[in-house]
């Protein structure tokens, strides 16, 4: 009976995984482009761009309608901030995730403002059991505010800091094992951070527990002055999708987006970048 | 003193009867007018705006000259015009294809390096604009001149409708007789005249409906959105200012329009500004335009 059980719990966790396959960052300047994919399946939208009670932004409503499964993404939460989350954001992100109906919420692993001042960027934690605390207390008091799982994202950073304790992989691990929370993985980041500092990004990959990850972040960057910059405004570069192709033969995550942020190219451009994920993961292409 | 007054009534009727048919009569000529204007203005209700072209959606909205800036758009979008800080225009590229008879009509025109502004009163241009309101009134969708006119020619009842009055107040003034309620209802004519002389739609009621609908189907394209044109194509961007006006153009390329000089917010309606998306920046960046230098980093 148990067995049956968890047969039909497994045909059920491979159903999802088969359901989201490649998606997009939901942008209003590209709604109508991401409106007009036939095969898409989920969606991502930055949390603090929805109004929690007024309307959703034209062509977002169409999608849920549509049933495509949209994830708030958050932004401006700070999560890695010493001091607790604002209360006031925490409670906007949770009616966010309920208006959206979103099985799921996502966050980076970065500090945006510190004692009142606004940074404007996504900074990087000193990788210490210090700012774990502090990770984990505020992933608490989000879970606190919203029944549906949260997936944490590490971001990508030109710099380490002197005193790291932990490297990038046990920082993660302590962080998705003491929090509970599920992985959002950036390849992009991953890439970049590996190459900006020379090593091998699935060195970082094979130590990530793949089983995590709730969905990947896929997205563009350039070069400059040596420095490989994680832009989202330019097209993904082949290493970053062979990238996609590593991770998925090591362990296939339900869900992979393209997130664009800016310089948007041709519509046509921006379908061969998701048919190009969809052929890297082994994902039907969704345009 | 009664007898007195009905043989002094002004051409024999007395003030109270003459006012009630007057009213009455003003009344009638009203919604008699009304319920034939209403026919004239109908237009065809099976017809299928969605299936129209950007220059046709802007022609209804905005008549010749939005539908002449959603081809420059359409144009500038594809890069097949370019404009000159001397406001002059000029081809800086090949016609792209799918261009219509008013696109290439404007492209020629644009190759003469003349100004944006003179553009409509180019002879080809001017053609192609009449082709393109021909064809919407054989669909339904633009009000014919023949309608437009017989639509007015209430006016003619209304304008009897105030003589009548006038007279009376006139005679009725000599007469010494009171006339205040003589004049509101004289006013009420003239209201109902002007409503008749003024009001004179371009489209029909179908197209209106239709419009509302189309705009429905592209509120991506509002400039609330900030639509990226380049993903949208040439195409996008002159629905865009087909449906929003030239709102479109300066957001996708303010020194074009400017040097076109392309006239700011000539569509009234029909934009809906606050639709709650421009509480932030939508970028998952982090917020406040902070994508440069370091990237975004999540």
């Amino acid at each position: 009976m148990a067995v049956a059980a968890d047969a039909a719990a497994a045909d059920a966790a491979a159903d999802v995984t088969t359901a989201y396959g490649v998606g997009i960052g939901w942008r209003p300047e590209i709604a109508g482009f991401v409106a007009g994919l036939p095969g898409l399946r989920f969606a991502e939208v930055v949390a603090e761009s929805v109004h929690a009670h007024g309307d959703l932004p034209p062509g977002l409503q169409e999608l849920l309608d549509r049933g495509v499964t949209v994830i708030p993404h958050g932004v401006r939460l700070s999560l890695g901030g010493a001091e607790p989350v604002d209360p006031e954001r925490v409670a906007h992100f949770a009616a966010v995730a309920e208006r959206l109906h979103a099985p799921l919420i996502s966050e980076h692993i970065a500090f945006v403002r510190a004692g009142g001042v606004e940074a404007g960027h996504l900074l990087p934690l000193p990788r210490s059991y210090a700012a774990v605390d502090a990770v984990v207390a505020n992933v608490e008091r989000l879970r606190a505010a919203t029944p549906v799982p949260i997936a944490l994202e590490p971001i990508a950073a030109v710099f380490d800091w002197p005193d790291d304790e932990l490297d990038e992989a046990s920082f993660l691990t302590e962080i998705l094992d003491r929090s509970g929370a599920l992985l959002l993985l950036d390849v992009a980041n991953v890439y970049a951070n590996a190459r900006n500092r020379g090593t091998d990004p699935l060195e970082l990959i094979d130590k990530l527990p793949l089983d995590r990850v709730a969905y990947v972040h896929v997205a563009g960057g350039a070069d400059h002055d040596g420095i490989y910059h994680d832009t989202h405004t330019d097209a993904v570069p082949q290493p970053v999708l062979d990238l996609v192709t590593a991770l998925c033969e090591r362990h296939r995550p339900p869900a992979l987006m393209l997130e664009r942020d800016g310089d948007y190219p041709p519509a046509r451009t921006l379908s061969d970048e998701l048919d190009a994920i969809a052929a890297a993961s082994g994902y039907p292409a969704v345009t | 003193m009664e007898q007195l007054a009905a043989t002094g009534d002004t051409w024999g009727v007395p003030g109270p009867t003459f006012l009630i048919f007057y009213v009455a009569l003003i009344v009638l000529v009203a919604i008699v007018a009304a319920a034939h204007r209403r026919a004239l203005f109908a237009g065809d209700r099976t017809a299928q705006v969605d299936r129209l072209g950007p220059q046709q959606i802007a022609y209804l909205n905005g008549g010749d000259q939005l539908a002449l800036y959603a081809s420059l758009g359409g144009l500038r979008a594809a890069e097949a015009i370019a404009s000159a800080t001397d406001k002059t225009l000029s081809q800086a590229g090949p016609l792209p294809s799918g261009a219509t008879a008013l696109d290439t009509a404007v492209y020629n025109a644009a190759g003469n390096r003349i100004r944006a502004r003179e553009v409509r009163a180019d002879r080809w241009v001017a053609a192609a604009l009449e082709q393109l309101r021909t064809g919407l009134e054989q669909a339904g969708l633009v009000v014919t001149a023949d309608r437009q006119k017989a639509a007015r020619r209430w006016a003619l009842a209304g304008l009897a409708l105030i003589l009548l009055g006038v007279a009376r107040l006139v005679d009725g003034l000599q007469n010494g007789k009171p006339v205040t309620f003589l004049l509101f209802a004289i006013f009420l004519a003239v209201a109902v005249t002007l409503r008749f002389w003024r009001h004179k739609p371009q489209r029909t009621r179908a197209a209106t409906k239709g419009l509302s609908s189309v705009r429905g189907n592209y509120d991506y394209l509002s400039p609330a959105q900030s639509p990226s044109y380049a993903t949208y194509g040439a195409s996008g961007a002159a629905m865009g200012v087909a449906l929003f006006g030239t709102a479109s153009l300066y957001t996708m390329d303010p020194a074009f329009a400017a040097e076109a000089e392309v006239q700011r917010n000539n569509v009234g309606g029909g934009f809906d500004g606050g639709s709650g998306s421009s509480c932030s920046s939508g970028s998952s960046c982090g917020g406040g335009g902070g994508c440069g230098g370091g990237g975004c980093g999540g």
